[in-house]
């Protein structure tokens, strides 16, 4: 228990009590709402320079030369295809893929340099469509691995835009598809 | 005006809320890390530990007060798991911070000066254990997708928040014992817990708006 030379007085624990609301309303409402949130109930925020602290960053600029691309994959049920870019770390792209059945994807990346199938994934799901952006972690190849799994052939549509310099099919196991490469580009034997 | 990304008192973020998002099965030791640090850099938690050992001089004291604690919020951090009882994290981590200004008023014999009562410091401490355990639940509920290795994940996830309780206070206490050999730890207890009750004020405040415009 507190064992204070001489325990404060009722007004004096009121008032620090006050004093203490009141300090911590201060920095609140005068930097940390304007920094973190920014708000600026009390122009302070303006004044000390931290609005734009609490505002996000619009506009990102990026290298490399901007691409537009559109595939359409045909899957029949249990077959699979994996579809690859590669990436800068940084570089970013906007996608959108729809396939006309159930898929089970994985979103998965393998950085430059890393043990033969080494990759991490970022996202897995069974859904039938997916939307968004990607920004690459670290330079190497990314892409979707999508299996069909119904039981009607499927088409999946995907469009990407962005800052990638290649994009293609990579491993698969499908019947539409005729030059077996791995991720790397490298032929791979061909799976029954 | 475009608010940013929400603030929580100390949210899991960027690689390390990717990587429980993706766990699927045990993985003891990722989890006994965030659970350690989480408690290293939770200054909500932090302060709070500071509020209750702040007057005791006895390390039999710290050790019962911190084990009230612990079991306080063991309980819901469990139970809360388990059972998917998820609270508004941004209520809950306002509570946690007026626990800490809690803790500032009682130290400064508040209760007794202000409202002529006394309360059990015990019961307190056992109560507001309860309600940081709902807060580590509702954090790692935010995050935790899969029930594949879930018992062992949030056990993990509790023995690290131990360890890291135990090297954070081992800091606190040898501080504490410290400045209690000065003549300025009478002198400047008062303002000590004035400025916790800033502290604490000031967290429950960035909860309380957070709470408005993002839930």
């Amino acid at each position: 228990m507190p064992e204070l030379p001489t325990l404060p007085s009722r007004s004096k624990v009121l008032i620090t009590t006050g004093v203490a609301l009141l300090t911590a309303a201060a920095l609140l409402f005068g930097a940390i709402l304007p920094a973190e949130y920014g708000i600026d109930p009390l122009g302070t925020g303006r004044l000390l320079g931290l609005l734009a602290l609490g505002q996000a960053q619009p506009f990102a600029a990026e290298t490399g030369e901007y691409r537009v691309d559109r595939a359409e994959l045909k899957l029949y049920p249990a077959e699979w295809v994996e579809y690859f870019y590669r990436l800068d770390e940084g570089s970013s792209m906007v996608f959108t893929w729809d396939a006309t059945g159930p898929v089970t994807y994985n979103f998965h990346a393998s950085p430059d340099g890393a043990p033969p199938g080494y990759a991490e994934s970022f996202d897995a799901q069974e859904k039938t469509q997916g939307h968004g952006t990607y920004t690459a972690p670290f330079s190497g190849i990314h892409g979707w691995y999508w299996e069909n799994v119904g039981t009607e052939e499927i088409t999946i549509t995907l469009t990407t835009s962005g800052f990638y310099t290649s994009a293609e099919i990579g491993r698969f196991r499908a019947a539409g598809y005729k030059d077996l490469t791995d991720i790397r580009g490298n032929p791979v034997p061909s799976v029954p | 005006m475009v608010a940013a990304a929400p603030i929580h008192a100390h949210p899991m973020e960027g690689s390390n809320a990717g990587f429980v998002q993706s766990v699927d099965g045990p993985a003891p030791g990722p989890f006994l890390y965030l659970g350690a640090k989480h408690m290293v850099t939770g200054y909500d938690h932090l302060l709070f530990l500071v509020g209750v050992i702040f007057f005791l001089y006895r390390l039999k004291d710290v050790v019962l007060y911190v084990s009230l604690f612990t079991l306080g919020h063991s309980l819901t951090l469990l139970f809360g798991v388990l059972g998917g009882v998820s609270v508004n994290a941004y209520v809950i981590d306002a509570i946690i911070g007026l626990s800490v200004v809690y803790k500032g008023f009682e130290n400064i014999n508040g209760f007794e000066r202000v409202f002529k009562v006394k309360p059990n410091t015990r019961v307190a401490v056992l109560v507001f254990g309860l309600f940081h355990g709902l807060g580590l639940a509702t954090k790692l509920q935010e995050f935790m997708v899969s029930e594949n290795g879930l018992v062992a994940n949030i056990l993990s996830f509790n023995v690290g928040v131990e360890i890291g309780q135990i090297l954070a206070l081992t800091g606190v206490v040898a501080l504490l014992s410290f400045w209690r050999t000065r003549p300025s730890f009478l002198a400047y207890g008062f303002a000590a817990n004035s400025v916790l009750m800033v502290g604490g004020f000031l967290l429950a405040g960035i909860q309380m708006v957070g709470f408005v415009l993002f839930s």
